[in-house]
């Protein structure tokens, strides 16, 4: 399914849209109909109160948890019923709430479980460089056990782990959380170099003030609904916006 | 000097074969965190297997007296065969008694008694076809081998030296898989953390099926071993060994692929030590051995600290 108005709006082609996306927890509905579009190219952010539904909006994007209605297309296309490990094949790479690095395992084998669906050795060897190179102090801990990380370095190994994945979307879940306000900026500053590349990042995150910086547009989620939605310059001055998250 | 070297490497073998057990529980203990209770009857099933593709014969107390497979294997072929078809039943096992409650996101516990049920019901089809008395392996079972071997001037049961070999060798690949090879890499960030590896594109579910087949054929290769070394006691020594296996388990640390070897070393090691005048203290040992570790350190010899993440 393609759609012309996207296209004249942009001039990008959307690569993820939900329609109308539902989501139960048992008897206790997580989603009310969510309605979201990311273009090739854009970084959204998606942004929200704690338990207005972001994670469980990124869940059911990644196949972790089956919608009860509405509509996930990618490109055009209906994920339902594909399983977790299916749709980050399609290019979906999900950094999940938490960190969840493998805390046993070295920060090296973490960057090489990102890449565990690859088969390009070469290229495989040339994006762990990069990997380095984005992330210094994971080349200086690269032998070490990735539980003895501190949290702002668990929270860039899950970043890099799922980049090494080369997704075409990247969707992040709060990579602010428990971080230091310095370590906030270099991790804002390093999603907004990945999207000046040219990767698609839709961002979870709770602080709004720092991801509206550097997103092309936002969503707001309340209650499991989007109750606000533009460009993030618009909506980094919205009144309203700035009375509930921004602080001000 | 002698009986010393030769008390050591009996009580290797056996800790070689407990080894195999806690090995096979620590597999599906990794990704799942429940214990599969169906593994003793698996290695009662290996031992049986390996007898009958062996070309042996069903008593006259069995359920079809006198039967046998028209086909006599050498021991390797069979011992290998079995070990498949453990493992294939053990697949069969997930499938009836976890998967199920897996898919209906069920207490995981409650899996302890599916598969206690389902280990029950193997081996009560194995009491039914086979009968309840032992068996021994036909004489010559292998072939070409010196029933006993000098080594250092102690005499040793060839077939305990074979045994404490292959048990080293499968002990080994094992480990070098898990830490070398793409499945292996996969298997262990299952257990680490099952979201995290799906979300890496790692179909957990098939890592699960797999950590199930390699514990079913480590199951039969320890009962077949046992049943060529020793004899086929009846359908439940099996479930003896699986408890003992279970023993090893929480003396090595639940979870742990090293624990589950030095577990089980030193538990035959240990058994080794009594006297055979006063064998049946042989199991008092064992649980003793397991209460004192337990009293020293609760998380077992190589285990580690049940509380990791915060």
């Amino acid at each position: 399914m393609s759609s012309p108005k996207a296209s004249s709006d942009f001039g990008n082609s959307p690569l993820l849209q939900l329609q109308g996306l539902q989501v139960h927890y048992g008897s206790v509905q997580a989603l009310h109909g969510v309605e979201l579009m990311v273009r090739q190219g854009e970084l959204v952010a998606l942004l929200g109160p704690n338990g207005a539904g972001k994670s469980t909006t990124l869940r059911a994007i990644s196949g972790l948890t089956a919608p009860a209605a509405g509509r996930i297309l990618w490109r055009g296309a209906c994920l339902a019923g594909l399983p977790a490990h299916r749709i980050v094949r399609l290019g979906i790479g999900h950094c999940p709430e938490g960190r969840r690095v493998l805390a046993r395992q070295s920060v090296a084998a973490n960057l090489e479980l990102g890449a565990w669906l690859r088969r390009d050795s070469a290229a495989i060897r040339h994006d762990l460089d990069r990997c380095y190179s984005l992330f210094p102090r994971l080349a200086e801990r690269r032998q070490q056990l990735a539980g003895g990380l501190s949290g702002g370095e668990q929270q860039m190994l899950a970043i890099a782990r799922t980049l090494m994945g080369r997704p075409t979307l990247l969707m992040l879940d709060e990579p602010s959380l428990g971080l230091a306000p310095r370590l906030v900026e270099e991790v804002m500053a390093i999603l907004a170099g990945l999207h000046r590349d040219g990767l698609s990042i839709l961002l979870v995150e709770q602080n709004a003030e720092a991801a509206l910086r550097i997103a092309d547009r936002g969503y707001v989620l309340e209650a499991g609904a989007i109750s606000l939605a533009g460009p993030a310059r618009q909506l980094l001055n919205d009144e309203a916006l700035r009375a509930s998250y921004l602080g001000a | 000097m002698d009986v010393l070297l030769q008390t050591l490497l009996n009580g290797a073998a056996a800790g070689g074969v407990y080894a195999l057990v806690a090995l096979g529980y620590t597999l599906v203990f990794s990704v799942l965190g429940v214990i599969n209770f169906a593994q003793g009857a698996l290695f009662s099933l290996g031992g049986y297997l390996t007898y009958l593709l062996m070309g042996g014969h069903i008593s006259v107390s069995g359920g079809l007296p006198g039967w046998g497979l028209p086909i006599a294997l050498p021991f390797a072929a069979a011992l290998l065969l079995a070990a498949a078809g453990a493992a294939l039943l053990s697949l069969l096992v997930e499938r009836l008694a976890f998967a199920p409650l897996r898919r209906r996101n069920a207490e995981p516990l409650l899996s302890l008694i599916t598969s206690l049920g389902a280990g029950l019901v193997l081996v009560n089809l194995l009491q039914l076809l086979m009968g309840a008395e032992g068996y021994a392996f036909p004489a010559g079972s292998l072939a070409g081998l010196p029933a006993v071997v000098s080594l250092g001037g102690a005499r040793i049961r060839s077939v305990q030296v074979l045994l404490l070999l292959i048990c080293a060798a499968v002990v080994l690949l094992l480990t070098l898989w898990l830490e070398g090879s793409r499945g292996g890499r996969a298997l262990r960030a299952v257990a680490e953390d099952p979201t995290t590896a799906r979300l890496l594109g790692i179909d957990s579910d098939a890592m699960v099926r797999l950590a199930f087949l390699l514990s079913g054929a480590l199951a039969g290769l320890g009962g077949g071993l046992v049943g060529v070394s020793v004899s086929l006691p009846g359908p439940y020594f099996g479930i003896g060994y699986g408890l003992k296996g279970l023993t090893v388990l929480v003396l090595g640390g639940l979870g742990s692929v090293p624990g589950a070897i030095a577990g089980g070393l030193l538990m035959g090691l240990a058994e080794a030590m009594v006297p055979s005048g006063a064998s049946g203290w042989r199991d008092a040992l064992a649980f003793a051995i397991l209460f004192v570790v337990l009293l020293l350190r609760p998380t077992g010899l190589l285990g580690r600290r049940l509380v990791e993440k915060v």
